[in-house]
């Protein structure tokens, strides 16, 4: 692993098209900003991991899907529940 | 029985068969299997199942997200639209992944990891949003 010391302001470039700028350092983090062409996604690691934990956690449904649609059906489930 | 969106693409008219799906990068956690076959169970609707080909206790019980949050969708980078090599918006099965825990009462479903699926090609992707805006565990059944 290659490790860089830099100052609030300073940037360091990845692959010629991604700047990584160290914003801030506060007692609570460093505060990054990141610029990148739309093409690359930027995401912060516990998302892939809360992403991964949640499709294990789909894998160990064991109820028939039969069951799950009769339950989902008997609920008249139409209500948005996220605006 | 509320009825079927109609941009909801029909997998097959044989459902009982399935259809294959590859997914190129696998699903998150299991990035070896990308082979796998897209059930419609006969009274299913509105959830579909996803088997793995190679591993067969590796499946999940998926559900069309409009029937959770009407205006659901997913904004797709450049890159990912063209790995999916999708041509019209019709052409895209998006599903969600659901969890059922002890109490299926309590099911949720991932709205920050959808599946899409180019129905044309059969390709399959796992797309990352983030869960600041998209929960990784929306109830699916309204709670009293």
């Amino acid at each position: 692993m290659l490790v860089i010391t830099r100052k609030p302001d300073q940037s360091i470039v990845i692959g010629g098209e991604v700047e990584v700028i160290v914003l801030g350092i506060t007692k609570d983090g460093v505060r990054l900003g990141i610029k990148a062409p739309r093409t690359v996604q930027v995401h912060r690691r516990e998302v892939f991991e809360a992403i991964a934990a949640e499709n294990r956690a789909a894998t160990a449904s064991k109820v028939p899907v039969q069951d799950v649609a009769a339950l989902l059906r008997a609920a008249q489930v139409r209500k948005p529940h996220i605006r | 029985m509320t009825p079927e969106p109609a941009n909801t693409p029909h997998v097959t008219p044989e459902n009982a068969d399935g259809i294959p799906v590859t997914f190129p990068k696998g699903l998150l956690g299991f990035e070896r299997l990308t082979a796998f076959t897209l059930f419609e169970p006969k009274d299913g609707y509105p959830l579909k199942f996803l088997q793995s080909n190679e591993n067969a206790e590796v499946s999940f019980i998926c559900i069309d997200p409009v029937t959770v949050k009407r205006d659901y969708q997913v904004p797709l980078t450049p890159e990912e639209a063209e790995a999916l090599a999708l041509e019209a918006p019709e052409d895209a099965l998006i599903l969600t992944l659901v969890v059922v825990p002890e109490d299926p009462r309590h099911m949720t479903t991932n709205l920050a990891g959808p599946l899409i699926i180019n129905i044309r090609t059969r390709v399959g992707r796992q797309i990352i949003l983030s869960s600041e805006t998209y929960p990784l565990r929306c109830p699916i059944l309204l709670q009293d």
